[in-house]
């Protein structure tokens, strides 16, 4: 059994997975934008495989690249956006800042 | 890159750049004028006139920008055609109106002194925007929609300290952030089955005989899930009440008319350049045989305004309820694209002019009764209709055309998408969409109760604009009125800019 | 097959055994007398105080985010940097151009940090 395509497909597909169930599961608004990490990150394992066992040249490299820098300005304004809700909600569970259904 | 190339591709997305310059002017002069903010604001307004005119200049101008050196067909990056002049036309317009609004906004007082950082992410967005109309990659479509939506994350939750805002920024941030995460996911599956990320290359390819559709439907409905969210289509519509409720009514209204114009925008493009073999004679597109779009979007449509116009009925937040109209307007304007034509094309063009007028008036007259009584609420609109005439008779035009009610723009627009529909031969759809613009009508005209038939009480505040905002209603009024008369200019218009380049 | 992952195993299996060899090693030879004093956690020589289990202040995060957002930025510049010499030969002092733009802008970024105050510590 030699490393190729499907095993980088395999690790993509289960971080994908793991990413929505973080999403879904979690309350915490810290750990749902982990699981958002998690979906960005098997994209970009599938960008680097796909460009590498592909032979589609070095654009997938590129791509990620781009994702990687796209992911940590995300992250940034995402951790803003949780510590100004902590500021005013003294919590940062998704479930309980529910001051706008009517 | 040749250099030539590089300056042909520059002189192609002028309008863009000059915004990117003003941008980090806008940065710089934040940095300048500490305390009084005029300056500021100058630059910000000025350079949205600026780059108007560059787009005026660049119009028929069309092409590929940065195109590959070494392919066999040079496709872009990014592609300028008259298609993407219109949209970038009604980002620019809207944004206009939407910063003369921040000046007049009472909420944006609280933050004056971050004034500069406000109208520097409001740039960030239109040129977000702006790449998102014209991109024909995969990967700038995500950098440019990433773009627009961290900027619009930052402003919904502009005025930090308030429950509201902060709620806003929250939600908007979650439902975007697994949005665009999952269309990164269907984007990178497109890019293992094809081997590109453009989207001509990708036409051409998934005409091939070895694609496996099934994987490809995957990879489509999690782009889907990306651009949908953007044009809060239906089942990915859940933030668009709370972020629209919770935000600034400016940014409200920005969301509500620019940011949904660069979805729809990208959304017309995506499918006609990727799954559009050619145009007929009769300006009827043939997809590829490999998605069925047209029963996605038929599905998706009807689902979009029925859910939008059905919960907008028991809102009694003004903000609130036209985020329940806007969902519902994103329905009708898809129909316009489900027929797969030029003529359907051709009708959301119109309507998102008249859309233009009358979703941005509605924000602006909610935003200034808002700046004196501080409240959406509607029970707080009762009697407004005796005391303040003048924005409650602006605010009922905008109401009546967003219904559709003739001698409206308004009732334009839905003319010539329904009528695409019957050429069309889908008498059924046109139907729901008529019986959903009946039920529409509930929760308008109920507004215009509240302002003009509940009894007046002795404390009903009377609220009088400025000069300047008498001047923006009725630049947006009485447009509103003229073009559901003599509406033929903005038909004449959109028919020169049916152009999307393409195979 | 699993053989390709041979090495990796070998290292692995290597630094676990090596690692327990050590630590068994001293408790096997090594005198052992505890004492109240010697049991303490060391911490250069003074009295620990207070639990480890403690926040950490949320200013650590705002410069954090900071850095973050600079230090990846970097990645940029690989790229170019790796292509430097052909762009060069091609284009002339023209390849300087798109990075000077990059960094400049960079620079401005991190000017407005400066100036409104995102680096001072209270």
């Amino acid at each position: 059994m030699h490393v190729g395509l499907t095993h980088f497909l395999i690790v993509s597909a289960i971080l994908f997975t793991l990413g929505i169930y973080g999403i879904v599961t979690r309350k915490n608004a810290v750990m749902v934008l982990m699981g958002i990490e998690l979906i960005l990150n098997a994209a970009n394992i599938n960008f680097v495989a796909f460009a590498r066992y592909g032979n589609f040249g070095l654009g997938g490299q590129v791509i990620a690249l781009f994702i990687i820098i796209l992911a940590a300005a995300e992250a940034a304004i995402a951790l803003a956006i949780v510590l100004n809700i902590y500021k005013t909600f003294s919590n940062v569970n998704v479930d309980e800042i529910d001051k706008l259904k009517e | 890159m040749e250099m030539t190339n590089l300056y042909q591709s520059l002189n192609l997305i002028l309008p863009e750049l000059v915004l990117s310059a003003v941008l980090v002017i806008l940065v710089a002069a934040d940095l300048i004028y500490h305390n009084n903010k005029a300056p500021v604001k100058f630059v910000a307004l000025s350079g949205i006139v600026v780059s108007f005119f560059f787009l005026l200049f660049n119009f028929d101008n069309s092409g590929f920008a940065f195109t590959f050196g070494n392919t066999i067909r040079n496709f872009g990056l990014v592609t300028v055609d008259n298609f993407g002049h219109f949209f970038k036309l009604i980002v620019l317009i809207s944004s206009f109106f939407v910063v003369i609004f921040s000046f007049s906004s009472i909420e944006l007082k609280e933050a004056e002194n971050r004034i500069g950082e406000y109208f520097a992410l409001i740039y960030g967005m239109i040129i977000g925007m702006f790449f998102m109309i014209s991109a024909s990659d995969l990967i700038l479509v995500y950098l440019s929609m990433e773009l627009l939506s961290l900027s619009s994350y930052v402003l919904a939750g502009f005025l930090k300290l308030r429950e509201r805002n902060s709620e806003a920024s929250l939600k908007y941030l979650i439902y975007g952030a697994v949005s665009s995460g999952l269309m990164l996911f269907g984007i990178s599956i497109l890019y293992g089955m094809t081997g590109s990320t453009n989207l001509y290359v990708i036409n051409s390819l998934i005409q091939g005989p070895n694609i496996n559709l099934l994987t490809l439907s995957f990879a489509l409905i999690l782009i889907f899930a990306g651009i949908g969210y953007k044009i809060s289509s239906a089942p990915f519509h859940f933030w668009t009440p709370d972020v629209y409720e919770g935000a600034p009514v400016t940014i409200t209204a920005f969301l509500s008319v620019a940011s949904k114009a660069a979805g729809f925008a990208l959304l017309i493009r995506f499918i006609k350049t990727t799954f559009v073999s050619y145009t007929d004679a009769n300006g009827a597109w043939n997809l590829i045989n490999v998605f069925d779009w047209q029963s996605v979007l038929i599905a998706i449509s009807i689902l979009t305004m029925t859910l939008g116009n059905f919960s907008a009925l028991w809102q009694d937040n003004m903000k609130r309820m036209l985020a329940y109209s806007s969902i519902a307007h994103a329905g009708y304007m898809m129909l316009g694209i489900l027929v797969l034509s030029n003529q359907g094309l051709l009708a959301v063009l119109i309507y998102f002019a008249f859309y233009l007028l009358m979703n941005l008036g509605a924000f602006l007259v909610v935003m200034l009764i808002a700046n004196k009584i501080g409240t959406e609420d509607i029970n707080s609109y009762n009697g407004l209709g005796y005391t303040s005439p003048f924005l409650s008779v602006s605010l009922a035009i905008f109401l009546v055309s967003l219904t559709g009610i003739p001698p409206t723009a308004g009732f334009i627009g839905k003319l010539y998408l329904f009528i695409a529909l019957v050429d069309a031969k889908m008498i059924a759809v046109a139907v729901i969409a008529l019986l959903n613009t009946v039920v529409s009508l509930y929760y308008y005209i109920r507004v215009l109760k509240h302002m003009y038939l509940i009894k007046t009480e002795p404390d009903t505040p009377v609220i009088k604009p400025n000069f300047i905002e008498t001047l923006i209603v009725l630049a947006l009024a009485v447009p509103v009125i003229l073009f559901g008369i003599y509406f033929q200019p903005v038909v004449d218009f959109a028919k020169s800019c049916l152009v999307i380049l393409g195979m | 097959m699993l053989l390709d992952y041979l090495p990796i195993f070998l290292v692995l299996a290597f630094s676990v055994i090596v690692s327990l060899a050590i630590v068994f090693s001293s408790r096997l030879f090594g005198p052992y007398r505890p004492n109240k004093i010697k049991n303490l956690s060391y911490e250069s020589g003074k009295d620990p105080v207070g639990s480890t289990h403690e926040r950490i202040s949320v200013k650590y995060y705002l410069v954090a985010m900071l850095f973050i957002i600079f230090d990846i930025e970097v990645i940029y510049v690989y790229p170019w940097a790796v292509e430097f010499r052909n762009m060069f030969h091609s284009n002339g002092l023209f390849a300087f151009m798109p990075m000077f733009i990059f960094l400049i802008v960079l620079e401005l970024g991190y000017l407005y940090i400066l100036m409104k105050g995102g680096l001072k510590w209270d």
